[in-house]
């Protein structure tokens, strides 16, 4: 990167939630490689920060990484981690909750702490938000059709029946609000299916294994994956990269494969297992009627699945990665292919030592 | 049409809502929660008319009948005194209060005022539990319970509550006496209160941390608890809290001088011990047959209420609430007697008053705490 481009010095001060976790800990280290040499790193008091630590000792002679153990449910603790912050990475986030209620309090009720304490402080040059893939709708998008950063995002996101897909839309709402209101500089990453050893599991876009059995749901659908690293690359680009206030990237890398052909190469390179392939024509419709059951029923059943669900995950879609390329140089670092080797060596050893 | 508010937007929330919405003849007409973000995510998601993050604004612009107080415990007794002094009928998640005479408290300004008030004990509502209630009443027992046992556990690796409760020191559930126990197990409790008769009986509590939190690090935080309750010495009960154990049991077992009763909460089940033996060998294979007839009986009982869509998770709640309202539309009594409430957290009180603190030796305590028995 080209350092009149910058948004900030290597000495500025720079501020990761969600450090320890799966992107943050990524980040860190991404961030101490393009030289930045000041960072704070947020992390719940049982956050395991061994790898920050092992950064820590390794770039101790060149950087300074402060381990601030916090929680951002608490605006005192918000303060005092933003305290002369220029730009902020927020990655922490309420990932795999169930609840709407806790799902929101952990990622809008910290989000706006955070805020808010960086508008007491009024030294923050940038505040990156982290955000998903999850909250767009893909309703009224025909099948087969190019999602990017121009296509609306969930507009009843209660009814997706996803308590994550809620939160990380009222997320972005209250990021957008604060910029609106407030001038606060923002910018908003979405990444798709971020993937990589640290995160072993089969996206649910592919299929589902909650019935006994591993249900295929996506088939010939592209996966919108994104390796860890790369990942990572996207959104500390996003926190550096003057002129790009209030705009909106998606991250995915590039020679995307079809659900069908991971499924066949996670079978081949970590384990076999039974899966049934289930035709677009037929999830779409027992969506369909699991969603008409919960409504009949009052509830008996969750809207766990849904059309809204089904669109955004299962339905046929193109991914791109044009705007991230052309507007802040991204370039995947990690080829998919070599993703995809090292991804599935962490799932061999993990089905090996379960 | 009742009036009815909602304080408190966290995670319980989402299950009252639903629940009140089912209830015939009521309306949400605010939900409360000091973080404004909160009570807005409720608002939206339900359908509720108004939302506010003060309590005192709920209670005169909304001027709600029914008051459903389900924040962090401690703060239960304050936020319930409040609602029944502006007149409000409360229904209070467990455990009630923290102390029984926060309970007594809370139980007496209810009647000063002509007011009612119920505890979240919803499991005693479950289909399960009333076709249990029914039966005892019929004196399928033989009569009064002899010995029951009710156990009541957690699987802590399965929660992210208990995620955030071990990682933050600060936790409210560490600020109250019992600490965990003290959130979880007044579902388990309030089952042997219901069918005790004494009002004081003789509690015996022993508990400690399990090796595999106190690997953690974790030292104040009690998930293993083993207790002895007797009624004057004739009903006895065992409880156990346990987030160690597998299977995770949620059971209670009442024995009579005839018969038995054994209820599974998480299979929804409930097995008929017979008291008579067979003869002979008819023992080893009649009572097997008809226990099998039984679980047949039971699956066909929930696949029923399923169909009929009458099966949903907290469709104990649901009869809780309809009959809380109903007792206060038709004034009529209310679904958990007061006695019950007031012996529930008795017995907790005494728990918590012999569990170890910090630091102690869990045999210790154990010696000491028979030594006091049989004194």
């Amino acid at each position: 990167m080209q350092s009149d481009t910058l948004l900030i010095s290597p000495d500025d001060l720079i501020l990761i939630t969600g450090a320890a976790g799966f992107i943050g800990s990524r980040l860190v280290e991404n961030l101490l490689d393009g030289g930045y040499r000041n960072l704070r790193c947020f992390a719940r008091p049982s956050s395991a920060g061994g790898r920050i630590e092992a950064l820590s000792d390794l770039h101790r002679d060149r950087a300074r990484i402060e381990v601030f153990k916090g929680n951002l449910l608490s605006p005192e603790d918000c303060a005092a981690a933003t305290k002369d912050v220029a730009v902020i990475f927020h990655l922490a986030a309420a990932r795999g909750e169930k609840s709407f209620p806790d799902a929101f309090m952990n990622s809008v009720v910290t989000t706006r702490n955070l805020l808010e304490a960086s508008l007491l402080h009024g030294c923050l040059l940038r505040f990156v938000n982290v955000s998903s893939f999850v909250v767009y709708t893909n309703m009224q998008k025909p099948t087969w059709r190019l999602l990017d950063e121009s296509c609306p995002i969930e507009k009843h996101p209660a009814q997706r029946g996803d308590a994550y897909c809620f939160a990380k839309v009222k997320q972005e709402e209250i990021v957008t609000e604060y910029g609106k209101k407030f001038g606060l500089p923002y910018v908003i990453v979405r990444p798709g299916y971020v993937y990589g050893p640290g995160n072993e599991g089969i996206t649910g876009r592919v299929g589902i294994g909650t019935f006994g059995v591993f249900l295929h749901l996506g088939g010939s659908n592209r996966v919108p994956f994104t390796y860890v690293d790369n990942c990572a690359d996207a959104i500390a680009l996003a926190g550096l990269k003057q002129g790009v206030d209030g705009e909106v990237f998606n991250v995915v890398d590039d020679n995307l494969p079809s659900s069908r052909q991971f499924l066949r190469l996670y079978k081949r390179s970590v384990e076999r297992f039974r899966s049934i392939y289930v035709p677009h024509a037929l999830s779409y419709g027992l969506c369909y009627l699991w969603e008409l059951y919960s409504k009949w029923s009052e509830g008996q059943l969750e809207p766990t699945f849904n059309r809204r669900i089904w669109h955004s995950y299962w339905k046929k879609s193109r991914y791109s990665n044009a705007k991230i390329k052309m507007r802040l140089g991204w370039m995947q670092k990690v080829a998919t292919q070599d993703g995809f080797r090292r991804y599935f060596e962490a799932c061999r050893r993990r089905v090996q030592s379960a | 049409m009742l009036k009815v508010a909602i304080v408190g937007c966290g995670k319980i929330a989402d299950s009252h809502a639903s629940q009140i919405q089912r209830v015939k003849g009521c309306e949400i007409v605010g939900v409360c929660d000091r973080e404004p973000l909160m009570a807005k995510q409720l608002y939206e998601r339900f359908p509720v008319k108004q939302y506010f993050s003060d309590l005192t604004t709920l209670l005169s612009e909304a001027k709600p009948h029914v008051v459903h107080v389900i924040t962090p415990p401690e703060s239960h007794f304050d936020i319930a005194k409040i609602c029944l002094e502006w007149g409000c009928h409360v229904y209070v998640e467990k455990p009630f209060a923290i102390s029984e005479s926060q309970a007594r408290r809370l139980i007496a300004l209810a009647n000063e005022r002509g007011l009612k008030v119920t505890a979240g004990h919803d499991d005693q509502f479950s289909h399960v539990a009333r076709r249990m209630r029914t039966l005892v009443q019929s004196g399928f027992l033989g009569g009064a319970p002899v010995h029951m046992e009710s156990y009541y556990c957690y699987e802590l690796g399965r929660s992210g509550y208990a995620g955030a409760l071990l990682s933050d020191k600060n936790h409210w559930v560490r600020r109250l006496p019992g600490k965990l126990l003290h959130n979880i197990i007044s579902h388990g409790v309030a089952r042997i209160a219901e069918y005790m008769t004494s009002a004081s009986p003789q509690v015996l509590a022993y508990g400690f941390v399990s090796p595999l939190l106190r690997g953690l690090g974790e030292s104040e935080i009690i998930d293993e608890l083993r207790v002895i309750i007797s009624d004057e010495e004739r009903t006895t009960a065992y409880f156990t809290f346990s987030s160690q154990m597998r299977p995770a049991l949620h059971q209670f077992r009442v024995y009579g001088p005839k018969n038995g009763l054994v209820l599974n909460q998480d299979q929804e089940t409930l097995i008929k011990l017979r008291g008579p033996r067979y003869k002979s060998y008819v023992e080893k294979f009649l009572p097997p047959a008809m226990l099998a007839g039984q679980c047949l009986e039971n699956l066909g009982t929930n696949l029923r209420r399923f169909l009929v869509k009458d099966f949903h998770m907290k469709s104990g709640m649901k009869y809780l609430i309809e009959s809380f309202y109903r007792s206060i539309v038709e004034q009529t009594p209310v679904p958990i007697p007061y006695r019950e409430i007031l012996l529930t957290a008795k017995i907790m009180d005494a728990i918590f008053a012999q569990l170890p603190m910090e630091g102690s030796q869990p045999q210790q305590r154990l010696t000491s705490a028979v030594n006091t028995l049989v004194v």
